[in-house]
């Protein structure tokens, strides 16, 4: 069990700050008759605890400083737009108000189930292992981690926008007082409900393997950005209120449906309704005191592993032996084994087919074959963009190489070896995109220039991503979320890297791309060899560039995230 | 000007990170075939000195010659010379032991065949060979340790530098990197490393550097250093530490019999 009934104990001295924050719970005397201060814990205490936690974060570190007060301000700004949403809703016939509050119920509550998956650890009262050793009861825990939960600004901003539903929906007084009680109710599920995730995920996402599984997941998020936008491109709304209310009252039976219906009756059913949510949250929260509970005695299964296949692959085989082929068999165990690696790999290839996808669905002024080129030319910045970070998921790890390396030749071998690597994945992935682009195009033919025009375009990425490489190089976290793609403070480095690395190649491919798209096709034969030179160039500076710099380099890639 | 029968020799190496200097001009010697401690506190600036040494942090001032060759000014010559353990020990985590080993070797130009008989070798004495094919990110401490050193040692480096090599190393795993390392120095290669277990210094070394607060306080073989002391009160000594108290003012409830 978690724990024995016995307080925590504080310094009544008031030594430490830590200590002084045991101060006053719940009520209750003290009952260590030596009176060395031992108080109950109460939620209290843990609002005190994420409180200074959020505190000392932030604590002699201005990037963290400014990061939180973005934060607050675009909780503000949500919170009251998102109210302000809310309340216009009244001006809306009933039947929409209610189907629109139904729907924003449903984002709110999903939002707070994957939301804090995704950005596990970023929180450290999420985590219950931290908190197993303190002499605390199950149900003491789970009060008090509700209570830090509920402290934040983003549970404050939740609040405000889901009780904007009230001055929305509710019709007359008793709309009113079944609106707060629905709205209390709405938001205990929000938290109640991440928290059951998290708690009874937290064994898996303490594993090696689970926080892999979970990286991947960020690509879902990815896709589901980019999911609304296909669907307009694909012109499938038709009538957006005949949408809404199909997505409506699919969600009518769910629970935030009930709990925006409930506010918008009022009636009798309304009363019901409040009554079904009372007691599902009641339920959750004993299935999160169960998993809580488990979760606590539940051994750490991190350590265990399994064996790699210890292959060799087909590209060490053909490659003569030495640095080139070391370099391109570890970044194709990269691409294929590090989750920011997949995670990169999934998410430009997705994000291209989209595009072909949804250009090649819009009724250009004139069809020809710039309909198949433009989409595997935007598929080859993408892939390319792969590379202009080269050194950014080895991160410390590079000393290995460098340690080695003694000359600019050396650091241009290794940029040709991640080069080769890229290109393995790469120009296979343009050759299926060209020939999907085409189909879609309305011409399969138009997938040759469309080929070779893209792989072209690959080449010049990879020379101008071996120049950001080194020029401007920056650190991948180890664990990805779905927000940040630097360490922080190296969000504008790596943003000038990935602009720069695209607008240098968009700039740099106009000499094959533009004659293409004026239909001088014999230029497609010159695509190839030039996307080659550039990327021999891009290298050939960037070797020398990385050689004299390399230190910097591996400086830039290391800071802790 | 060198004096060629040193491994390594620093002329005022310095660096300073913003306002706080980490190495204020230290003349680090290491004669060759040394088992040389590099002690000192946390904060000293031993890890600065390592990377200074072994090429991977930039000196703003200061001369470093390994068998007589400058690291920034040859460093083709320096860097097939020397092996590095780093500290904090990050290495391709998403590579297994046998991998790591293999792709190291062939950055070195070492022959695939060669590569692949050393490696097979070197895990097998270090203990590794069942873990071989598991990924270094699911090693534990003194197994990471174990395949640095692994990596380290593939290419038969002249000059081994290991920063903390013994830090969260069980003693079955210590043991092992200890008898590897004294085989290594008997064939007359030299090895330094840093370490604040002054015990182990006292045991493996002859040649002693001390560093405390950016500076070399004491250097010279193990006997001229410690003076009759045990290393470790002679270290005390050395760094200043030690005269401030004992710890007993002060806690007066710690080990009391009230609840």
């Amino acid at each position: 069990m978690a724990g024995s009934d016995l307080g925590m104990s504080a310094d009544t001295a008031g030594t430490g700050p830590a200590a002084g924050t045991a101060g006053t719970g719940s009520g209750g005397p003290p009952r260590d008759p030596a009176g060395a201060g031992t108080a109950r814990v109460g939620p209290r205490l843990f609002v005190r605890l994420k409180l200074r936690l959020i505190a000392g974060n932030l604590r002699g570190d201005t990037t963290r400083l400014l990061g939180f007060v973005f934060t607050v301000l675009a909780a503000l700004v949500v919170a009251s737009f998102g109210f302000l949403l809310m309340a216009m809703l009244r001006m809306a016939p009933a039947g929409v108000a209610a189907d629109v509050g139904t729907v924003l119920f449903t984002v709110l509550l999903l939002g707070w189930t994957l939301v804090p998956l995704l950005a596990f650890g970023l929180d450290d009262t999420l985590d219950p292992s931290r908190l197993a050793l303190l002499p605390l009861r199950t149900r003491q825990l789970a009060t008090g981690m509700f209570a830090s939960s509920v402290t934040g600004v983003w549970p404050l901003a939740t609040l405000v926008v889901t009780s904007g539903a009230i001055a929305g929906l509710a019709r007359g007084l008793g709309g009113v007082l079944v609106g707060v009680v629905a709205v209390l109710l709405q938001f205990t599920l929000c938290i109640v409900v991440s928290r059951l995730v998290t708690t009874s995920l937290s064994g898996i996402l303490r594993t090696r393997r689970g926080r892999d599984v979970l990286a991947i997941s960020v690509i879902f998020v990815i896709l589901g950005a980019q999911l609304p936008n296909l669907l307009l491109n694909r012109g499938l709304t038709g009538d957006p209120l005949v949408m809404l209310d199909g997505v409506a009252s699919a969600l009518r039976w769910t629970p935030p449906g009930m709990a925006a219906h409930a506010i918008a009756d009022g009636g009798p059913a309304a009363l019901a309704e409040l009554a079904f949510l009372a007691a599902l949250a009641v339920v959750l929260g004993w299935l999160w005191i169960v998993a809580l509970r488990r979760s606590l005695v539940t051994a750490d299964a991190s350590t265990e592993a399994a064996s790699v296949r210890n292959s060799r692959g087909l590209l060490a085989r053909l490659l003569p032996d030495g640095q080139l082929a070391a370099v391109a068999t570890k970044e194709l165990r990269y691409a294929r084994r590090d989750p920011r690696g997949r995670v990169g790999w999934f998410a430009a290839l997705a994000v291209t087919g989209i595009m072909a996808f949804s250009l090649g669905g819009q009724e250009g002024p004139s069809p020809g074959p710039a309909l198949a080129i433009g989409p595997a030319c935007i598929g080859a910045l993408m892939i390319g963009l792969q590379a202009c970070n080269s050194f950014g998921i080895d991160g410390r790890s590079l000393w290995m190489n460098s340690v080695v390396y003694g000359t600019a030749r050396d650091w241009r071998t290794d940029l040709a070896g991640r080069h080769l690597a890229v290109a393995t994945i790469g120009v296979p992935a343009l050759g299926l995109l060209s020939l999907v682009a085409g189909l879609i195009a309305g011409n399969a033919a138009w997938a040759v220039p469309a080929m070779f025009t893209a792989w072209g375009v690959l080449g010049v990425g990879l020379g101008m991503g071996a120049l950001t490489s080194v020029l401007l190089p920056y650190t991948v976290p180890e664990r990805l979320n779905a927000f940040t793609g630097a360490a922080p403070g190296q969000g504008g480095v790596a943003f000038l890297a990935s602009f720069g690395a695209m607008i240098g190649t968009g700039l740099l491919a106009l000499p094959v791309v533009l004659p293409m798209l004026f239909g001088l096709d014999w230029v497609v034969a010159l695509a190839a060899p030039y996307g080659v030179l550039v990327s021999w160039g891009g290298r050939r500076i960037a070797g020398n560039l990385g050689f004299a710099r390399y230190p910097e380099i591996l400086g830039a890639i290391s800071k802790a995230t | 000007m060198t004096d060629i029968t040193d491994a390594v020799r620093t002329q005022g190496l310095f660096k300073r990170f913003g306002q706080q200097v980490a190495v204020g001009g230290v003349d680090l010697v290491v004669p060759r075939g040394s088992f040389a401690g590099l002690v000192g506190p946390n904060g000293a600036g031993k890890t600065t000195t390592l990377s200074m040494v072994t090429g991977l942090l930039r000196p703003d001032a200061g001369l470093i010659r390994i068998d007589g060759a400058d690291v920034w000014r040859d460093p083709v010559a320096v860097k097939a010379r020397i092996g590095v353990l780093p500290e904090g020990l990050r290495l391709f985590e998403r590579l297994s032991g046998r991998e790591l080993l293999s792709y190291n070797g062939q950055l070195r130009g070492i022959p695939k065949a060669e590569v692949e008989r050393r490696a097979e070798e070197l895990l097998r004495v270090m203990d590794l060979a069942d873990s071989a094919d598991k990924l270094v990110v699911d090693y534990s401490t003194g197994m990471r340790k174990k395949i640095g050193l692994a990596a380290a040692l593939l290419h038969n480096p002249k000059v081994l530098f290991l920063d903390e090599p013994f830090e969260g190393v069980d003693p079955v795993s210590a043991n092992t990197l200890v008898e590897v390392l004294r085989r290594y120095t008997a064939s007359g290669a030299t090895v330094v490393f840093s370490s604040h277990v002054m015990d182990l210094v006292e045991r493996l070394c002859d040649w002693v550097s001390v560093m405390s607060r950016g500076q070399i306080v004491a250097q010279g073989p193990l006997e001229e250093v410690r003076g009759g002391r045990s290393l470790n009160e002679a270290f005390l000594g050395l760094v200043g530490a030690g005269a401030n108290g004992n710890g007993e003012e002060g806690l007066s409830w710690l080990g009391a019999t009230s609840a």
